[in-house]
């Protein structure tokens, strides 16, 4: 019976929020997860949609497993987590950036193997490795501005929206990374078993993203 | 440290599970024997070397250092030791081999993949002709219903169409490897983005419409014919037409879709490749094409060669059966053992109880919820 149902498994919080309205703009029926007080799973009668709301990583793990059809995430944790699945859209939310940030004192140049904390070794590693840089990357899971300030780490490779928290801290940022926002991810399988009702989807999503970016402009 | 633990990545098999890959590898060995294949094993150990043209992707190998200081690896794949085999051996081609065992992929920690994974498979030898490929396509057709009493969808493909097309569009080898790479991984940001540079171009149109080139054949050579092609994928689209031609007029109940967009199931592919998958399953249990060229990596001469993979342990997760019927466990005495054997023979899902009382058998049936048929008194449980 659900042959033709789409599971998506969207990241709880942030993307979320940001989420919902784009997804009602492109016509999609979000009630369920606007009232959804502690649910996490959600199969509207309406549609042939069924939601579930997952952390940012596990979304990757439900998408790479097949438990899910499609998967809602930040593009941070995609090339973190080494997503081998497909990305087919930029929804242009939860815009971020990934920058290296450091006390005043720091210099980048100074000839010595630095210690990195971030909560994104992976990307942090590709970023050195792409200077020519071995460093030692110390996995921080939360509050990475404390790793300079500290003496735990020399510099951080963190995400930022605004730079504020980085600025609070009295960090300054040195070099700007990839830039990062929210993106559709569909499971391969999925994509030829399913071809028509997520590529239906999906162009509905991004006519909802040309005219939100549209009316942005005006 | 506990010693019962298995190691990440491994499981022991039992029960419904072991009963139905059991039956899925027989099944398979007995049609493949029936067409005259011959079965070929080899180490699950090999030199590292022999992979050297493996893409692992997302996994990594089981390596050790043998006593010379070698590394040695279990292997993750079937194809390349039989291309090994083959060049270190004066058999004669062509030759159909058929494999069945284990291979070894070590997956992202935690992930809950599997390391250990059974393949079975086939490797035509020596065969030039469309007739080898076509032979595989037949084999799909009928072991898919053989073992799944369904037919998978076969999805064809052609393995160097995209580097063709690419190599008429820019000379920039880099940048053909970054449009290719972004179009197999449907990356549609990062693809968009490296065509924008052609879009005064006429071609730009189809470049558009490539991550979507898939599905149902009509609709896709449809679209096709509205560009130029070069000579050169003009006739491997030929030659696609040609085996769907095919395919519909020998099995016309197969189902069958096209994808030139997705990137070779292994890097050594040289021509059509075909899958198969089915509604339900979450990765393709048919997987093959023709690889001309794979024997040059171990010796001079290449060899023209068609393969595919069978997934064992997709079919087996597709064909376990929710709940057997009930077993019936038999009890009976020392010298009555030939009338309990003839029930044996008799009774579907049927076993001997070896207790020596009928106590000891009752408990015995209970604990495997079998039903007891007791031979040694009037009081027969039928």
């Amino acid at each position: 019976m659900n042959e033709n149902r789409i599971k998506i498994a969207l990241t709880k919080g942030r993307v979320e929020k940001q989420v919902v309205p784009l997804l009602e703009k492109a016509g999609i029926n979000c009630d369920q997860i606007r009232q959804k007080k502690r649910r996490l799973i959600f199969d509207s009668p309406v549609q042939p949609y069924e939601f579930i709301l997952a952390k940012g990583p596990d979304v990757t793990t439900f998408l790479e497993r097949g438990a899910a059809d499609i998967g809602i995430v930040g593009s941070d944790i995609l090339v973190e987590h080494r997503s081998t699945q497909y990305e087919l859209l930029d929804l242009k939310t939860g815009d971020c950036q990934f920058v290296l940030a450091s006390t005043k004192n720091f210099d980048p140049d100074e000839p010595k193997r630095k210690i990195i904390g971030t909560k994104y070794p992976n990307i942090t590693k590709k970023y050195f490795d792409r200077l020519g840089q071995d460093v030692e990357i110390i996995k921080i899971e939360g509050s990475v501005e404390l790793a300079p300030l500290t003496g735990l780490a020399d510099a951080i490779v963190d995400i930022t929206e605004t730079g504020t928290t980085i600025k609070e801290n009295n960090l300054k940022i040195y070099d700007y990374l990839d830039k990062v926002s929210t993106r559709l991810v569909v499971n391969r399988m999925s994509l030829k078993q399913h071809s028509k009702e997520i590529y239906a989807l999906v162009d509905k999503l991004e006519g909802a993203i040309k005219d939100e970016n549209l009316s942005k402009e005006y | 440290m506990k010693n019962n633990l298995l190691p990440l990545g491994t499981r022991d098999e039992f029960g419904r599970r072991a009963v139905a890959k059991q039956k899925i590898i027989s099944v398979i060995q007995r049609h493949l024997n029936q067409r005259g294949f011959s079965v070929i094993s080899t180490p699950l150990l090999e030199k590292q070397e022999v992979f050297d043209q493996y893409q692992l992707g997302n996994y990594q190998m089981y390596r050790f250092l043998d006593s010379e200081g070698d590394t040695i690896v279990l292997r993750p794949d079937m194809t390349l030791p039989i291309a090994r085999f083959l060049s270190s051996t004066n058999i004669p081609l062509p030759q159909k081999f058929f494999y069945v065992g284990d291979i070894f992929r070590i997956s992202r920690r935690l992930s809950g993949s599997y390391n250990q994974l059974t393949q079975a498979g086939i490797e035509l030898i020596g065969y030039d002709s469309m007739k080898a490929e076509l032979e595989c396509l037949m084999i799909i057709n009928q072991l898919s219903q053989e073992l799944l009493k369904k037919n998978v969808e076969i999805e064809l493909g052609i393995a160097d169409f995209a580097p063709t097309l690419l190599e008429f569009l820019t000379t920039d080898k880099e940048l053909q490897n970054q449009i290719a790479q972004a179009l197999y991984d449907k990356n549609i940001p990062e693809y968009s983005k490296l065509i924008q540079q052609y879009s005064d171009l006429p071609q730009y149109k189809l470049l558009k419409k490539w991550p979507r080139l898939f599905g149902d054949p009509t609709t896709v050579f449809d679209e096709l014919n509205n560009f130029d092609l070069s000579f050169e994928l003009q006739s491997k689209i030929s030659d696609l037409k040609e085996i769907i031609a095919w395919i519909k007029r020998v099995m016309p109940e197969q189902k069958v879709s096209v994808d030139l967009s997705s990137r070779a199931p292994q890097s050594y592919y040289t021509g059509l490749t075909f899958r198969g998958f089915y509604q339900d399953g979450n990765d393709y249990l048919f997987s093959g094409g023709r690889y001309d060229k794979l024997l040059a990596n171990f010796q001079d001469q290449t060899e023209p060669a068609v393969g595919m993979g069978i997934d064992v342990d997709m079919i087996a997760d597709l064909t376990i059966p929710a709940n057997k019927s009930k077993k019936t466990m038999i009890y009976f005495d020392k010298d009555q053992w030939q009338e309990a054997e003839a029930k044996l023979k008799e009774l579907p899902n049927s076993v001997l109880s070896l207790s020596e009382t009928k106590n000891e058998a009752e408990v015995e049936a209970k604990n495997s919820n079998a039903t007891l048929l007791d031979l040694t008194g009037d009081d027969r449980l039928e």
